[in-house]
């Protein structure tokens, strides 16, 4: 299979199925190398299989991927590599600088501990014992284990889930330190706003297959048009009528439309009802951007 | 890469120390079992004499690795396995041969704590004369058990939860020390059982044992050594294509 040059992640028509269930569904995915590539879906869609096919932990159904141009699980590419991933928890016994020590010494140039420690703030909290440790304190070091190494390629699987905010934004710190220093990390989330805030691009992916995969400014632009919120006497029904809306839905005393054309939904609305109230014109959230396209999906 | 390899070996064998020793709770029962059993056999009971301390110090010699090898991995693997650990090992770049290296001469040195207090009771205790060569054969033979164990072990720890490995592997440890005639010789076993001690490994170790300190066999005929050394070879070879199974199996 030819390794395109500078990609790092490279898969072809990659299925996994799981006796009747198809996790992964012919996944084509490129990844250069660099940047910031957030994977998002909601939980079974995809995206830890994805991740899990991508390091060698299991065997794809049938499709290809190319690791640095390597078959996935290979030690040189592995060597290339740093992960965090969903449920691993570390032994207990050990304590932060053990555990990271040990997994320095798999890697031919790692950053220096005292830095890393530094970076994911757990220079005060090194000598304890891991299973001393709180939730968010754990997954710091688990992702201390992923940047040790200082790796070209990061995987980060839900890095965030259950984090407290300090600690999360501490890893999005980080996260876009090492995509300015030019490494590519790839991340899973289903927190929307994650996505948005680091990621460079997008894959949406639902039911083991990709629905999107774009720059995020595209991602957000496919839901298209603007949100109209106001207050109004109009039903749903006539607001459906009016010029290019798209959908209505109502959240308390608001109404929120989404339309296509905002300036010829905003004449109709107003030559409705000119008592129309507390007008608000915003650009869709990647939240709706996303709804928008599992929609058009599952009507496909 | 090669000194890489070597560096993650000490790092890994590092923290196989340091999580033992943290958890003495676990590896002292088998250090201090074994020694245990063999001075009340030895000392406590009646017709005791050179003769059954020499006996015993072949058969409790086996008995005492046994713990730590089946233990260590199949409990230890199993819980590291659990909690994902191992996974994580497998993403990374952690040389495996490094991981089970670690685990390998951690488990020498603990079978070595086990079995030194059994043979200072056997030299000073119960007088017992051999040829240093005999008591350092003897020695090379006892540390050379783990790895059949340790395998059996490996294979437990990879298809058990922890808390099933930690029953199977009770299971093993107890039924292969005592079906294997390491508590009571085999010879006392009723036929059916005789011959089925002959499959475990427990058994052909204890007979080679047996063949070093120059005491009887258990079979009640002569034996013949190097049968016994082809015998625990062969099974060794079966052992560790089944934890490569086990391990392989992983990747589904």
């Amino acid at each position: 299979m030819p390794a395109l040059e500078g990609h790092v992640i490279h898969t072809t028509n990659l299925t996994k199925k799981y006796g009747k269930n198809t996790a992964l569904n012919n996944v084509n995915i490129e990844v250069g190398n660099s940047g910031i590539t957030a994977i998002l879906g909601e939980n079974g869609a995809g995206k830890t299989t994805f991740i899990h096919a991508c390091l060698g932990l299991i065997k794809a159904t049938h499709g290809q991927i190319s690791m640095f141009g390597l078959p996935p699980g290979k030690l040189t590419s592995r060597r290339r590599t740093g992960v965090m991933l969903q449920d691993a928890d570390l032994p207990d016994l050990l304590t932060p600088r053990e555990h990271i020590t040990l997994f320095a010494s798999y890697y031919p140039a790692p950053l220096s501990l005292d830095d890393v420690l530094d970076m994911c703030k757990l220079t005060t909290l090194a000598d304890k014992k891991y299973g001393k440790l709180s939730g968010g304190q754990k997954r710091r070091v688990q992702f201390a284990l992923a940047i040790i190494g200082n790796p070209d390629l990061v995987f980060l699987d839900e890095p965030t889930t259950g984090l407290d905010t300090d600690t999360r934004r501490m890893l999005w710190d980080v996260v876009r330190k090492l995509a300015e220093d030019g490494r590519t990390v790839i991340l899973t989330t289903h927190y929307l706003e994650e996505a948005d805030a680091l990621a460079d691009r997008i894959i949406v992916m639902n039911a083991g297959e990709i629905i999107a995969d774009a720059p995020t400014p595209e991602i957000r632009a496919l839901a298209g048009g603007a949100i109209i919120k106001c207050v109004t006497n109009l039903s749903v029904k006539a607001i459906h009528k009016l010029p290019d809306v798209k959908s209505v839905r109502k959240t308390g005393r608001f109404v929120e439309i989404s339309t296509q054309n905002q300036a010829s939904t905003l004449q109709g609305l107003l030559a409705a009802d000119i008592n129309a109230s507390e007008l608000v014109v915003k650009k869709p959230s990647l939240e709706e951007a996303f709804d928008q396209i599992i929609h058009n999906q599952e009507q496909a | 890469m090669k000194y890489l390899s070597l560096n993650a070996f000490f790092n890994e064998c590092g923290a196989e120390i340091l999580k033992a020793v943290r958890a003495p709770e676990y590896i002292l029962p088998t250090l201090i079992l074994p020694v245990a059993f063999y001075a009340l056999f030895t000392f406590a009971l009646p017709n005791s004499g050179a003769n059954s301390a020499r006996y015993l110090l072949a058969t409790y010699g086996v008995f005492a690795v046994m713990g730590p090898a089946i233990f260590g991995f199949g409990v230890g693997v199993a819980n590291e396995r659990d909690r994902g650990w191992l996974k994580l090992k497998r993403a990374s770049p952690a040389p495996s041969a490094a991981y089970i290296g670690a685990k390998i001469m951690v488990t020498l040195i603990f079978a070595s704590l086990a079995l030194i207090p059994i043979y200072l009771l056997a030299g000073f205790g119960a007088d017992i004369t051999m040829a240093r060569s005999a008591w350092f054969m003897l020695f090379g033979l006892h540390l050379l058990s783990v790895l059949p164990f340790a395998l059996i072990g490996l294979t437990l720890g990879f298809s058990f939860n922890s808390n099933g490995a930690i029953a199977v592997s009770n299971i093993f440890f107890l039924g292969m020390a005592a079906l294997g005639g390491l508590w009571i010789p085999a010879f006392l076993f009723p036929t059916a059982l005789q011959k089925f001690a002959t499959t475990l490994p427990s058994y052909q170790l204890a007979e080679i044992a047996l063949a070093i300190v120059g005491a009887p066999s258990q079979s009640g005929v002569d034996r013949i050594p190097m049968q016994n050394l082809m015998i625990i070879a062969i099974m060794t070879i079966v052992l560790a294509g089944l934890a490569i199974w086990a391990w392989s199996r992983q990747r589904n």
